[in-house]
């Protein structure tokens, strides 16, 4: 009897401790971050919650919403309540630096959407970087293997564009970054 | 408090408002009677038109009308419902003044429902310059002598003394009153009508002040309205329905930088009482959707953030597109107000003039040439043209033109350097004597493109050559054409007689969906999934594209007709990832219904809608006095068929057209229309099959319609 109560405590304690992991993720996702493993066994260790050991593949299974992505050399966790995958996808990037978080999403908007992005674009939220760190990004860029695709296209307003080669033929680019910043504002 | 609404109908006030100046005789007619076929708005202002303006009439002649005509949903609780339609002979279009409409937002629809009226048709000319004071059933023509002279502003503010901080005052300015064409109608401070400003002009109508104590009535029930609300506003997107946001959020699958929702957390009103973040914005949150447009930092740029107070906007719509700027630097610079509040052509009216600014295209010096711009034009009563006249101005002064046809003396009192250098300064001296008709560079500006080519012996057919130009026909310039909307595009610029201010197509394209997502729901509402295709990418011709601008006519003519705001509705796509972003494009007929008490559906609703076209096509016809409108009317400029790059029409990087293709496409769309291939005009079974029998045998009695 002893030992099925002790079990049943224990079991009792897991449960919760895997619930409030994912109460925990969903509101860190609310406020758009994604949270890595070791954040949440400390976040439950402040809590003096044992971290069961299946936890985080409980996690995901038990509950719905939260979903597991991997890279920047952990395992991360975000709630598709407050978060897409998409976006979740951008905050690992960051993670794993400019250089990619830049290439990928340049990438992604040549090829998934058809258009160049503009260098600003990586100086506002969620991106937050300095002009300069996006400067510096695509000077590296341009001096090492792998990145040969990212390219540059300006409009008459000056306003410089970011786009693949891999995904968008220069001058169709050029045409869009025109068309997007100028074109448009003086066709409202 | 009155409740409005006519023989079971709700929606309707139930009366039209007639006004002679001429004889100072004031009376009404019954909306339902005479005018439900025609739905309000320009259903109302083409009918009278075609009944009462005979052919050859010019717009400033006293038997011109000018029809002030809102719908069945203005003054509900329907969102985006505060549009008034402003349907008259255009003194712009060239080279024989026709039928068009402009459309005003603000809070005058819905005052003008309050006081018991679906529109006011004036017709006539006082004897002196009077102003129209609409309060309630009491109708009076009032001595406007006092006012006369003043600027929009100025007259506002004399009127709402008299009639209380409740009335609406919709007024001209100087240029109005000067009878320069280039001018609008303005009431809440920037709500303006263009092109018909020097119509009320030739009236002496210097303003309408309406005050209104009624309401509308909602023939449905009350629980169901409110629902059909609710579900209306989950659909709504920012400012030009555009449905994602302009950087990534959390909530957001897609993201597009070109887009108007433009809220996120970082972009704050920073010139509000204390500053406002915009916020993530979810779609799911209505109460915010107040914070997702910024129109001001989406035209100006960034810089416009730190200077914005809130938005502004129309009865009953979240969107507040008006962007209120406060800018006290301006204030000791210029000496203007710190604060001004425009939209779109509104907010650059006054940088448009400019080529360059010493602080780049985005900087202080352009955000004040705005402030300028807006506090000149909106009291002065410019009309911009959709920016033709800041396109033309520019190619006149830098191609040498307007020192060739200025006198030196004329031509050294402008000062070049200041305008050269993008100082805002020079617009106090350019804006002023387009109002005044000052001169003969201010007179050939106001004018419009057309009569301005005509006076300075100009080719048309050379304007119509630049693609920058954006000149397109009829002294108007394109509004969405092939540039942005390709051969959907071209055809709805073809049919009207001045630029079409039709949304429909372009809300859609630009709302910034992916290519695949926008096709999935094209294939739904137009038949095909070849409907749409990409900017730089286009496809030929294809007949869902026909059907694509049919459709697009016809809730151009419907939302104005109700009074939906043009540059939001339809809501074909939706922000809404659980509805796979898909709109509802049957939201107007519900509306209409629950209104109303008339139970028509989308089909019976775009019948109507159809038949209010076809009657702006026969009031062309019947103005130009020709069937042959392919030709003589249907006109394209020679910049759609070319581009820079030399590459052939429908290779990536292109948005040219190739001419057979263009050809195929008009077969395609007269088609669509029941309309003659031959000759564009519309056929006797056409006029039947809408019910417009008798406006056939009156046009074939003058061999007007094809055989
Ligand atoms: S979107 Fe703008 S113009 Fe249209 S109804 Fe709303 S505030 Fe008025």
């Amino acid at each position: 009897m002893k030992g099925r109560s002790e079990k049943n405590d224990r079991t009792g304690r897991e449960d919760a401790a895997a619930e409030r992991a994912a109460a925990l993720i969903r509101e860190k996702s609310s406020a758009g971050r994604l949270v890595s493993e070791s954040e949440i066994i400390s976040l439950l260790e402040e809590e003096r919650r044992k971290c069961p050991d299946s936890l985080f593949t409980r996690l995901p299974d038990e509950n719905e919403d939260v979903h597991r992505l991997s890279g920047a050399g952990s395992h991360f966790y975000y709630s598709s309540r407050h978060m897409t995958e998409i976006y979740a996808r951008l905050l690992l990037l960051k993670l794993e630096g400019p250089l990619r978080l830049i290439a990928e999403t340049v990438r992604r908007n040549s090829c998934a959407c058809r258009r160049p992005v503009p260098l600003d674009l990586f100086t506002q939220p969620p991106f937050n970087l300095t002009r300069q760190e996006v400067l510096d990004s695509l000077a590296e860029m341009s001096r090492t293997e792998g990145w040969e695709d990212i390219a540059v296209a300006s409009t008459s307003a000056s306003v410089v564009f970011l786009y693949s080669r891999a995904h968008l033929e220069t001058g169709h680019a050029e045409m869009l970054a025109e068309w997007l910043d100028v074109g448009q504002v003086q066709n409202p | 408090m009155k409740r409005m609404g006519m023989r079971g109908y709700g929606g309707w006030a139930g009366k039209v408002l007639r006004v002679d100046l001429s004889t100072g005789r004031c009376w009404t007619e019954d909306t339902i009677e005479r005018y439900k076929a025609y739905l309000g708005g320009t259903g109302i202002g083409y009918k009278v038109m075609w009944d009462e303006v005979p052919a050859g009439t010019k717009p400033f002649d006293p038997e011109n009308r000018i029809i002030f005509a809102v719908g069945p949903l203005a003054g509900t609780g329907a969102p985006c419902n505060g549009r008034t339609a402003v349907t008259t002979l255009w003194p712009t279009c060239w080279p024989e003044p026709l039928v068009a409409s402009g459309h005003m937002g603000g809070q005058f629809a819905a005052k003008l429902k309050y006081a018991g009226y679906d529109a006011v048709v004036i017709q006539g000319k006082a004897a002196h310059p009077v102003w129209l004071m609409i309060a309630d059933q009491k109708v009076e023509i009032r001595d406007a002598r006092g006012i006369w002279g003043q600027g929009i502003r100025g007259a506002t503010a004399a009127i709402s003394g008299i009639m209380g901080t409740d009335a609406v005052v919709a007024a001209i300015g100087q240029a109005g009153e000067n009878l320069v064409p280039m001018s609008v109608v303005m009431s809440s401070v920037s709500h303006s009508a263009g092109g018909v400003g020097s119509v009320m002009g030739s009236k002496k109508l210097k303003a309408i002040g309406v005050r209104g104590s009624g309401s509308i009535r909602i023939e449905g029930r009350k629980e169901d309205w409110e629902k059909l609300i609710k579900y209306h506003l989950t659909l709504l997107g920012a400012n030009n329905q555009h449905v994602v946001p302009n950087s990534p959020q959390p909530w957001a699958e897609f993201d597009n930088p070109t887009s108007r929702w433009n809220a996120s957390p970082g972009r704050s009103w920073g010139a509000s009482a204390y500053p406002v973040d915009t916020g993530t914005c979810d779609p799911r949150d209505t109460n915010r959707i107040a914070y997702r447009s910024n129109n001001a930092a989406f035209f100006l740029g960034d810089i416009a953030w730190r200077y914005t107070v809130r938005g502004n906007g129309c009865t009953s719509c979240p969107i507040r597109c008006h962007t209120m700027l406060k800018v006290p630097p301006v204030t000791a610079k210029y000496g203007i107000s710190a604060v001004g509040q425009n939209t779109c052509t509104g907010l650059l009216f006054g940088a448009a003039f400019f080529k360059e600014f010493p602080d780049g295209p985005r900087g202080m010096a352009r955000l004040e040439a705005c402030m300028v711009g807006m506090n000149l034009a909106d009291d002065l009563g410019i009309w911009c043209n959709y920016m033709q006249v800041q396109r033309d101005f520019k190619k006149l002064y830098y191609g040498g033109v307007v020192e060739k046809k200025l006198d030196a003396r004329e031509f050294r009192s402008y000062s070049w350097k200041k305008y050269e250098q993008g100082d805002p300064a020079f617009l106090f001296e350019l804006l002023p004597r387009i109002a005044e008709k000052k001169g003969e560079l201010g007179t050939a500006l106001g004018q419009g493109t057309g009569y301005m080519l005509e006076r300075w012996s100009l080719s048309e057919e050379e304007w119509g050559k630049d693609k920058d130009l954006a000149y397109w026909k009829m002294g108007h310039p394109r509004h969405h054409a092939s540039e942005d909307s390709g051969q959907c595009g071209l055809l709805i610029n073809l049919v009207y007689n001045r630029d079409p201010t039709c949304h429909a197509h372009t809300n859609f394209l630009r709302n910034g969906l992916p290519l695949p997502v926008q096709k999935k729901i094209a294939a739904e509402i137009w038949g095909s999934a070849e409907a749409v295709d990409a900017v730089g990418e286009y496809k030929p011709m294809h007949p869902s594209k026909a059907r694509m601008a049919k459709w697009s006519l016809l809730r151009k003519e419907l939302h104005d007709s109700l009074s939906l705001c043009s540059w939001m509705a339809p809501w074909a796509a939706s922000p809404l990832r659980e509805r796979e972003y898909r709109g509802d494009v049957s939201i107007e007929s519900m509306l209409y219904k629950l209104a109303t008490g008339d139970d028509k559906d989308r089909g019976e609703l775009d019948q109507i809608a159809e038949r209010i076209f076809l009657l702006h096509r026969a009031l062309t016809i019947r103005a130009m006095g020709t069937k042959e409108m392919r030709v003589r009317h249907d006109k394209i400029p020679e910049w759609v068929f070319t581009d820079k790059s030399g590459r052939p029409p429908y290779t990536k990087g292109t948005t040219h057209l190739d001419r057979n293709d263009v050809q195929t496409a008009l077969d395609m769309f007269y088609d669509e229309l029941g309309w003659d291939r031959a000759t564009g005009a519309p056929t006797r079974g056409t006029y039947r099959k809408f019910g417009l029998g008798s406006i056939a045998e009156a046009l074939a009695k003058r061999n007007l319609v094809p055989e």
